[in-house]
């Protein structure tokens, strides 16, 4: 089921965020502020024919590796995990109950590969599963979606040299540029900027865009998996965390806000239907 | 030739690569003669992953992924603390079948001072559910461990010295699977060594047989899971154990074995010798270092008469 429609598209997004939203007020746990800004990424990826998957046969050979190192959006997949098959949507509803198999990060969860929740492993892992294809002749592709405050980890940076340097072009990394980590904005914590010319001197292709655009994100994926190009792709893709709620949007504490019951009405609306 | 339990294990690990072309070994700029020939002849099978801890753990990880049986491959006191809490995610949680290996346990690199000394890695690996501590005596058994972390799946930390040591199981078929060895029967006491101290308990059983004291040696080779059955089963009826370890006292096989003891509620009197809670930067060598925390020969003996003493 490949949805290119942009209307649909967004119609997906929104579907995404309401029930993020709801899942995490119910639960009082999950990051909504970071799921937020990487739903259109998540849509895009999964609904919009990019990644490889086959949810009759789960661990097929052939499926692309996506790795959801950004851990803190991980509550964001689940609903279109769910909607696509890979586990029954009544899973949404016993997010971190105990009867339940979805938490805050993502571990043994069908559609997601190993066990994300600290921060910096991912581009590494998704490495090592981009050379293996390469020794294997397989012609999977490895996605990794990271975060930009994850990028303060030294071992990303570990990562991103041996990628280049292995010439991993069947690696693309995504970083959701929500310009705030925890506590601050990233720029008055610690600068990352340059940004791309850093992933380029690491001997990384970069693509910098609106990762709340359905057509820059597409265009971003165009012919991913026949580069000419011998490097990894690096994708910048800027966006706002908390995206469709004004008192979570652009917030620098907003990381770690679940809406209050009195917020949650306002959120809705916000949200539309 | 008498060759280093790490040359043993790599010589063993590329007959074992050049049969199977799943095994990947990754090097974070770590050498040894026998890995020249593994890279030559195995070159797709090698990486060298620069000084880069986390990242050898984390790409280990993606090729484990993809089906690989990865061996990672450092010296000691770098990979377990580096890069911990990769191993803690991807090891011990997720239970990937990746086997570190590292050279210079314990004083190993004696004269490069504390930053080189691998002295809390039992401790910290203990520490992880699910992990396998192998900690050799001799090459034979250097590479008996490179089969058995092939041919068992799941996370091992495998730990050698950097010298050559005398043979202790030379010509013996032993497949290393019960985690310990009994290797002398005694009397009056027995000892649990670890590693290189296995060597330092006989020296010491030697003197203590001239005092008529007739001790007893064990080498625990496998630290985790540990054979708390066949252990107990080897203490004499004097109910007397002394420890013997190259690394600290905090944390290491004496403090595991109390713990089994005071768990069981065993009648058993225990005497610990390792390393003191303390980093020693002093110069000389090993013996040297091995004077400063009491664990000589002269040292461990006088201090084991005077504990025999006051049976």
């Amino acid at each position: 089921m490949t949805i290119t429609k942009t209307d649909e598209l967004q119609k997906k997004a929104r579907r995404v965020r309401q029930e993020v939203l709801e899942m995490c007020v119910r639960a009082g746990e999950g990051r909504v502020a970071s799921a937020f800004s990487c739903t259109e990424i998540l849509v895009a990826l999964f609904y919009g024919g990019i990644l490889r998957f086959d949810t009759n046969n789960l661990q097929w050979e052939g499926r692309d590796r996506f790795i959801m190192s950004k851990s803190p959006g991980t509550v964001g997949l689940y609903p279109i995990l769910s909607d696509l098959g890979f586990f029954p949507e009544i899973e949404l509803e016993k997010f971190c109950q105990c009867d339940g198999i979805l938490g805050p990060y993502g571990d043994n969860i069908p559609g997601i590969e190993a066990v994300w929740g600290s921060l910096g492993h991912g581009l590494g892992v998704g490495a090592g599963l981009a050379l293996a294809a390469k020794m294997d002749k397989k012609k999977y592709v490895t996605v990794v979606l990271l975060g930009d405050g994850e990028c303060y980890e030294g071992s990303i940076w570990e990562a991103a040299m041996f990628a280049g340097h292995h010439e991993l072009n069947n690696l693309v990394g995504i970083i959701d540029r929500n310009w705030i980590c925890t506590i601050d904005f990233t720029e008055n914590a610690l600068k990352l900027n340059p940004l791309e010319s850093k992933w380029q001197s690491f001997g990384w292709d970069v693509i910098t865009i609106d990762g709340h655009s359905f057509d820059e994100i597409f265009a971003a994926f165009k012919g991913f998996r026949t580069r000419k190009s011998h490097k990894p792709l690096m994708i910048i893709a800027s966006t706002v965390k908390g995206k469709g709620i004004s008192f979570l949007e652009n917030n620098p504490m907003g990381h770690v806000i679940i809406p209050s019951r009195e917020q949650l009405e306002k959120a809705r609306e916000e949200l539309g239907n | 030739m008498n060759l280093s339990m790490r040359d043993a294990f790599l010589d063993e690990l590329y007959n074992i690569a050049r049969e199977d072309r799943r095994v990947i070994l990754i090097s974070n700029d770590f050498g040894a003669p026998s890995l020249d020939k593994f890279r030559e002849d195995c070159a797709s099978q090698f990486i060298h992953i620069g000084i880069a801890e986390q990242n050898m753990v984390n790409v280990a990880t993606g090729l484990a992924l993809a089906g690989k049986i990865v061996y990672m491959y450092s010296i000691a006191p770098f990979l377990p603390l580096r890069c911990y809490e990769q191993l803690r995610v991807h090891l011990a949680f997720k239970r990937y079948h990746i086997t570190g290996v590292v050279v210079g346990a314990g004083y190993s690199y004696d004269l490069s001072g504390p930053t080189h000394h691998a002295l809390e890695d039992i401790a910290v690996m203990n520490a992880l559910p699910g992990m396998t501590i192998l900690n050799a005596s001799d090459s034979v058994m250097g590479a008996a461990f490179a089969r058995m972390t092939y041919e068992n799946p799941g996370p091992k930390y495998v730990r050698f010295d950097r010298e050559i040591f005398p043979p202790i199981y030379n010509g013996q078929k032993d497949a290393f699977s019960d985690g310990l060895t009994i290797l002398k029967k005694g009397h009056d006491l027995t000892i649990i060594a670890t590693g290189i101290m296995v060597h330092q308990a006989f020296k010491v059983a030697d003197e203590l047989a001239r005092h008529s004291i007739d001790a007893g040696i064990i080498d625990l080779y496998r630290i985790k899971p540990l054979n708390k059955e066949l252990l107990l089963s080897t203490i004499p009826e004097s109910r007397r154990i002394l420890t013997m370890e190259e690394n600290f006292i905090n944390g290491g096989i004496g403090s595991i074995i109390s713990a089994l003891v005071a768990d069981r509620g065993e009648n058993i009197k225990l005497r610990r010798f390792g390393v003191p809670d303390e980093y020693f930067s002093q110069g000389g060598g090993r013996e040297q270092l091995h004077l400063l925390c009491g664990l000589d020969v002269a040292s461990i003996t006088k201090t084991t008469l005077s504990w025999l003493g006051g049976k």
